[in-house]
């Protein structure tokens, strides 16, 4: 079935049927022309501590600088002669070990901004250091190739800057028969039913009633769509496992969605850093890796590419309360079956060369990971996305 | 004056007006009721809250020479954060119930001018205040004050600004967001900028002070004029420019007049403002003309969250049981006022808008008025726990508001519907929406009243 037919056959069964014919028409006229491939972006929330997770094992300088919290050689996964993943991170290791991921070092920007808020914000939007967009790359990749809601994904309640775009946003849904529930209330389809289509000429108004149309049939498809695959894996019982159950539901049943963001609370650990982020990095490794299981069984996983990144990393020398504090450069994990260089990418944190405030110095732009993506993933026009070319890395495609 | 007019100058002005307000003035003329307005903002009251344990603590370090160890600091700082959340409060609580409305939206819209955000109550509050006192006085003397604000000094790093190394966030800043606007001065102005603000920084009490070995008093080179400028020279030779009055004047043509500027009229504007930089001058000027009076200017603004939220207010009196609630709102809606997104503001007008905030603030009346359910969450806190991020507020279900019908009644229980809506609606109605509303079952002005807020068109003001 042509997704333009699918789409019109799902509107039909979701009761859509009495809808005014203008909204039918502005649906059609908006279909979209997205790839079959899809995106998954992780956010590890405050910030985790990079140096923790991918352990310099064999660097002295990590060990004199966190007498309390440096993580000791046999305690440790090692991955190569100087690296090794967080004992918590067995999971990932083992897809590590097949080959699906791919760890980016010593990623960040010029200028690096240590406020949670203003990094999110660079990360987020793809902007320079002194820079303020009001839209997300992902928003933008909306804007362009997407043109529905439902082109971009956010599992939560409400929606993050990552996801707005100049003309048209992502959706923001962590249960879609909430969210389902929330655009069809039957006030708000009197109001439809009332209207024809004078308002979408106007200036502000208009974009109202667009933007209600554009909700209200978006809950539709995703409820609709989604609600004919339900995973059959058990994940772990926390939020951020359903919200990876979710993910696989809707990549699962073939939503047409392309780019999915996930933020994963937790990581500031000015204080008692180990065994806090080490629970963390357990429940990221564990749900991920039954994500994949899920992708796999399904034959989507060769399709799904999953991106973690986290706003900043930490400090490398540790604090007074066996935490640490913000910091700059950062590894990046991509997870994919169709990686181009699985392993290691790129060399290990050179922790001799820090600048004036003790943090890592950054050599991969996170920008060039976006033109990487969008190129060489999405098959799309990087430069239009990002406002600017940037290299690419050799990692996907 | 005509209704429609005194609905849309106190939606601008302020966040609506009552109805029994609006036939108070019904008989007078616009420029009797522009007076009015001004007149009544003449003596705003500070915001204050209870600050004293938390002055009293940090001047007994003070008083010992003594910092607190770390554990005492997060102490400290836990109780900055709660106080801050209270201002957020208490400010609501002020823009609901103020006599001096027209500068309590010009301080809301100064806030998202002069952005800042900051961990400590005391220095916020004193800021908020600045803005307050300056909100309708001269912009000459609001950007000096500003920029010896401790809470600014911080936040755009001026404290750090020194002699040996300057710190340009704050001189960029300055001209990016706050005066000029990007393109009207080179990198260079920057860096000159910078040195004049060298050494600026503030004591412990927050009084402004000049750390003398930390400034640069050497000449500089700024907007083609030299000099041995300070930081006060700096900003008088931008207010020179044309370019800030014309920087501002669209900002705030923007917030009270039309997201969609009239080139036209905002360089009458400019001209008017760049004599004198009088706030109140350029505010008179466009609540006196007729054009801000102009269907094209009526009704075409989209709400920000807190106009949405406080114009209900204004119709429909609330208290909230529990203030988190409030907190609530706020971030669901996308404005949690203290808490600015990053230094360039809310953008405002369309970007309030998703499919997610559509329909929150679609179903805002019904929460708030007529005990709709809960069933979405906000977002963590970066700083917050896993368990924090994540926690499930299933006792929340409803919010804890205490409606005043019985006030509402009086004023609005024995109108017909086609008044009420005129009241509650100043955006083009059009014959679809007109019919959606006449077919509407009305019980009783009540159910009729959260119906009308249901409306797209409330979104608008």
């Amino acid at each position: 079935m042509k997704r333009r037919e699918f789409i019109k056959n799902s509107m039909l069964a979701s009761g859509m049927f009495y809808v005014p014919s203008f909204v039918k028409a502005f649906e059609q006229t908006t279909q979209q022309t997205l790839g079959p491939k899809k995106l998954v972006i992780i956010q590890l929330s405050g910030g985790n501590d990079g140096l923790n997770t991918v352990i310099p094992y064999t660097n002295d300088v990590y060990y004199r600088n966190r007498p309390d919290i440096s993580i000791r050689q046999n305690v440790l996964l090692r991955l190569n002669d100087e690296l090794g993943f967080n004992i918590n991170l067995a999971p990932l290791k083992e897809l590590y070990d097949q080959g699906y991921v791919t760890i980016i070092n010593n990623v960040g920007y010029p200028n690096p901004n240590r406020s949670h808020f203003r990094s999110t914000d660079i990360w987020h939007t793809a902007s320079g250091p002194n820079e303020y967009l009001n839209s997300g790359w992902l928003g933008r990749y909306i804007d362009t190739y997407g043109k529905m809601p439902y082109a971009g994904i956010e599992l939560d309640d409400s929606l993050s800057l990552i996801m707005k775009g100049e003309h048209i946003n992502g959706i923001a849904t962590k249960n879609p028969k909430i969210l389902f529930r929330n655009a069809h209330t039957p006030y708000f389809k009197k109001i439809l039913n009332y209207q024809t289509d004078e308002h979408l000429s106007e200036h502000n108004l208009g974009y109202l009633y667009k933007t209600m149309i554009e909700a209200r049939s978006s809950a539709s498809y995703i409820y609709e769509t989604s609600r004919t695959f339900s995973s059959r894996l058990s994940y772990p019982d926390n939020p951020f496992g359903n919200q990876l159950k979710t993910t696989a539901e809707f990549i699962n049943s073939n939503l047409s969605t392309a780019v999915y963001y996930i933020s994963m609370g937790g990581f500031d650990t000015h204080n008692n850093q180990v065994n806090r982020q080490g629970r963390l990095l357990k429940m990221y490794s564990e749900s991920i890796a039954i994500f994949v299981e899920d992708l796999k069984q399904n034959n989507t996983f060769k399709d799904t590419l999953i991106l973690t990144f986290s706003e900043f990393g930490r400090r490398v020398k540790e604090n007074a309360a066996s935490g640490t504090d913000h910091g700059t450069a950062n590894s990046v994990f991509l997870i994919g079956d169709k990686l181009k260089a699985p392993g290691f990418y790129n060399e290990s944190p050179n922790m001799l060369r820090l600048d004036d405030n003790g943090d890592l110095i950054y050599t991969v732009d996170f920008r060039s990971i976006y033109a990487s993506i969008l190129g060489d993933w999405l098959h799309v026009d990087d430069e239009t996305i990002l406002n600017k070319s940037f290299p690419k890395l050799d990692v996907l495609g | 004056m005509k209704q429609k007019h005194l609905q849309h100058l106190f939606l601008r002005a302020g966040f609506g007006i009552g109805f029994s307000e609006l036939n108070e003035l019904r008989d007078l003329s616009k420029r009797r009721v522009v007076d009015r307005l001004f007149l009544a903002s003449r003596h705003p009251d500070p915001l204050r809250i209870d600050l004293s344990e938390l002055e009293k603590e940090i001047q007994m370090y003070q008083d010992n020479r003594k910092l607190p160890d770390r554990k005492k600091m997060q102490e400290l700082n836990k109780k900055h954060r709660l106080k801050i959340r209270e201002l957020n409060y208490a400010w609501i609580d002020t823009l609901c119930h103020t006599n001096t409305v027209l500068n309590e939206k010009m301080t809301l819209f100064w806030a998202n001018v002069f952005v800042c955000r900051d961990n400590n109550a005391i220095h916020f509050q004193h800021y908020n205040n600045t803005l307050r006192e300056h909100a309708l006085g001269n912009f000459r003397d609001f950007v000096k004050a500003v920029a010896r604000e401790p809470s600014m000094s911080k936040y755009l790093n001026n404290r750090q600004n020194v002699k040996e190394s300057p710190n340009e966030n704050f001189a960029r800043e300055l001209m990016e967001l706050f005066t000029l606007g990007i393109g009207n001065y080179t990198e260079q102005d920057i860096k000159e900028a910078a040195r004049a603000f060298t050494g600026w920084s503030f004591k412990g009490n927050g009084d402004f002070f000049l750390r003398k070995f930390k400034h640069d008093y050497g000449v500089k080179t700024f907007l083609g004029k030299t000099g041995q400028f300070n930081g006060d020279d700096i900003i008088d030779t931008i207010l020179e420019q044309k370019q800030c009055a014309r920087f501002i004047c669209e900002k705030v043509y923007r917030y009270f007049v039309n997201p969609v500027i009239d080139r036209d009229r905002v360089e009458e504007l400019t001209d008017i403002f760049y004599a004198s930089y009088d706030i109140e001058d350029l505010m008179r000027q466009i609540f006196s003309s007729d054009w801000f009076y102009h269907d094209e200017n009526i009704g075409v603004k989209i709400k920000s969250p807190i106009e949405l939220l406080v114009g209900i207010n204004t119709i429909v009196p609330m208290v909230f049981q529990n203030k988190k609630q409030l907190y609530y709102l706020q971030k669901m809606m996308g404005q949690v006022l203290l808490y600015p997104v990053n230094v360039a503001g809310w953008k405002g007008d369309k970007t309030w808008i998703d499919s997610n905030t559509l329909m929150f603030r679609m179903k805002l009346p019904s929460l708030l008025l007529n005990n709709a359910v809960i069933n979405l969450e906000e977002k963590g806190e970066f700083e917050d726990t896993f368990a924090n991020y994540y926690r499930q507020k299933k006792t929340n279900r409803f919010l804890k508001v205490t409606s005043d019908w019985d006030s509402f009644n009086r004023q609005y229980g024995g109108l017909k519907p086609n008044e009420l809506k005129r009241l509650l609606l100043v955006s083009k109605t059009d014959e679809d929406t007109e019919s959606l509303v006449s077919n509407l079952k009305v019980a009783s002005n009540r159910d009729f009243c959260i119906q009308l807020m249901s409306l797209p068109e409330y979104q608008l003001c």
